[in-house]
């Protein structure tokens, strides 16, 4: 199958301070890439060097087999992109913003208008200014303007922002829809880690401009660290045993409540450990890491609050 | 014609405030054409009836346009077509639906030196119409009907002149505040250049002809060869503007 989107060495330094460095990915049709990092690492700039809204310093840029280099007009006839927050013509209608746009295609049958705002549901609201929509409002219109054209690849800078949970499920809906049924590929930064583990097929995440961590979304959530609370009869002697025992790490204890993280054993052989080292189990789960346990853990955690 | 010039041209005569400046500028010239005639008014503003009438009423009344109220209108549509623009991220759209960087400065620039030209037009028609209606057909007279068309063309050519430097200014500030700024220093700096005797600044100067043509040819037919001049230089001037903006339209990074 073709790739989409190759992107190789991606590099951008604002003055003196490098914004991203030597980023690279690729993605397939119907993929959908989550762009992970905190504020400032990157993400924003990457896509719009992706949409050739930034120069880049080094790096190269292939969409659908078309460098952006060579023939940018050609290759961004592909992308559909809504970055930075929703912007539109404040005076005009849904459907006349749209439209605006529609006419900068040669081939836009009439009605897509119609049909577009209909997908993102807002056909009802099609005849209000966009002045009076509320930021949520906007960001589907937002999606609607990147659908015009039938891109491969639709780019969305933070989506779900000023969306309520309603709104925010059905945005993701309709992405995992266009991408199953239209095959068209999606790059969708955002800060709702828990919302992308579920449906992104890929993840890269951002720091400081480079890419810490990438690959398939499975991948790596199946190569997370498998955690286990438990609750023993013993208090005494117990993180002594545990020290002793090969393949695990003791991350907390607080009297017989304690918290391993298997790292080359597997569950079974952990409690029959216990059992052998004569422990008494009183109470135990095990959990995975999920993407937001292993994204504060690659961008340096949780920063404290001072109260 | 691009669909992106056609998109810009309606976005730019849907703004309301184009209509309520011509209504008040022909409310002004319909005021001023009757109330110089009285003589405490010819008194208190300090003109001549005679001179300032008739058919020169619609020359008298285009250097009040062109010289500063004009400029100062244009700098004021030209920051909220672009600076505005560019501030609530909407500039640059058109590039995310398969326009280039240098298409959509051209029908940025096509649509505001257009509207330069049509607004010089209009002024035009709204000092002939009050003037009309004032004196009736003695303002026809041959010789100055010439003269003020000539005036009316140079001012048509200054105006997009400064329309594609306001343009360049836009671009290179991104910030409506400091164009407004240097557009003020540059009408400052323009009335001290042309009472300055620094013949070679006042040369090269582009709003030294326009003060010369206004003032010291004032009610005066030109002689060919200086408008060929004024007219060569600020063509230069405006191609000048116009690479300057189209060159750090490839270089911004939205």
């Amino acid at each position: 199958m073709e790739k989409i989107i190759t992107v190789q060495n991606l590099r951008k330094v604002y003055k003196k301070e490098t914004a991203v460095e030597n980023v690279c990915f690729e993605l397939m049709p119907g993929n959908i890439m989550g762009l992970l990092g905190t504020n400032g690492a990157g993400k924003t700039t990457t896509l719009k060097m992706i949409t050739n809204l930034c120069s880049k310093d080094k790096g190269k840029i292939i969409i659908d087999d078309i460098s952006l280099d060579s023939n940018p007009g050609l290759a961004l006839s592909k992308v559909g992109a809504a970055l930075d927050t929703p912007s539109f013509y404040q005076e005009l209608t849904a459907r006349e913003n749209i439209e605006c746009f529609a006419r900068l295609y040669k081939n836009i049958p009439n009605g897509q208008v119609m049909e577009l705002l209909d997908y993102v549901g807002l056909s009802t609201q099609a005849e209000k200014k966009v002045k009076k929509f509320s930021l949520g409002m906007k960001q589907r219109l937002a999606l609607a303007r990147a659908m015009l054209g039938q891109p491969k690849l639709i780019i969305l800078d933070e989506p779900a922002n000023g969306l309520d949970p309603q709104g925010q499920i059905s945005l993701y809906r309709l992405i995992c829809d266009m991408a199953k049924d239209k095959k068209t590929t999606f790059i969708v930064s955002s800060h709702q880690l828990h919302d992308m583990e579920k449906f992104c097929t890929d993840i890269l995440i951002l720091d400081k401009g480079k890419s810490i961590l990438q690959g398939k979304t499975e991948e790596i959530l199946s190569e997370t660290t498998n955690i286990v609370d438990f609750i023993l009869e013993e208090t005494e002697v117990v993180e002594n045993v545990l020290s002793h025992f090969r393949g695990i790490s003791l991350t907390s204890h607080k009297g017989n409540q304690f918290t391993v993280k298997l790292e080359s054993i597997c569950l079974d052989e952990f409690i029959k450990k216990l059992v052998e080292n004569n422990l008494h189990i009183r109470y135990l789960s095990m959990r995975k890491n999920s993407l937001q346990d292993l994204f504060l853990k690659l961008t340096g955690g949780v920063k404290q609050c001072i109260h | 014609m691009y669909p992106l010039t056609k998109l810009y041209a309606q976005k730019m005569f849907r703004l309301k405030l184009i209509y309520i400046f011509f209504a008040c500028f022909f409310t002004a010239s319909f005021f001023y054409a009757f109330l110089i005639s009285t003589p405490q008014m010819e008194e208190l503003l300090n003109i001549n009836i005679r001179i300032v009438g008739r058919e020169n009423f619609p020359e008298f009344m285009m250097r009040f346009y062109v010289g500063t109220v004009g400029i100062l209108f244009n700098v004021f549509l030209l920051t909220l077509f672009i600076c505005e623009e560019d501030r609530s991220k909407i500039l640059y759209q058109p590039l995310l639906h398969g326009e280039s960087r240098s298409r959509m400065i051209q029908s940025k620039t096509y649509v505001a030196v257009s509207m330069s030209i049509v607004f010089v037009l209009l002024i035009a028609i709204i000092n002939y119409t009050t003037a009309f209606i004032r004196w009736g057909y003695k303002i026809f007279e041959t010789a100055a009907v010439i003269r003020t068309i000539e005036k009316y063309l140079l001012s048509g050519i200054y105006m997009s002149c400064i329309t594609l430097g306001i343009i360049a200014l836009c671009i290179c500030t991104r910030n409506t505040w400091k164009t407004i700024f240097f557009v003020a220093i540059y009408i400052l700096t323009d009335s001290f250049i042309y009472s300055s005797n620094i013949l070679f600044l006042q040369k090269i100067w582009i709003g030294y002809y326009l003060n010369l043509w206004a003032f010291s040819y004032e009610y005066q037919k030109m002689p060919l060869k200086e408008m060929l001049w004024e007219v060569f230089i600020m063509v230069l001037y405006g191609i000048m503007f116009y690479q300057v903006s189209l060159y750090r339209t490839k270089k911004i990074d939205f």
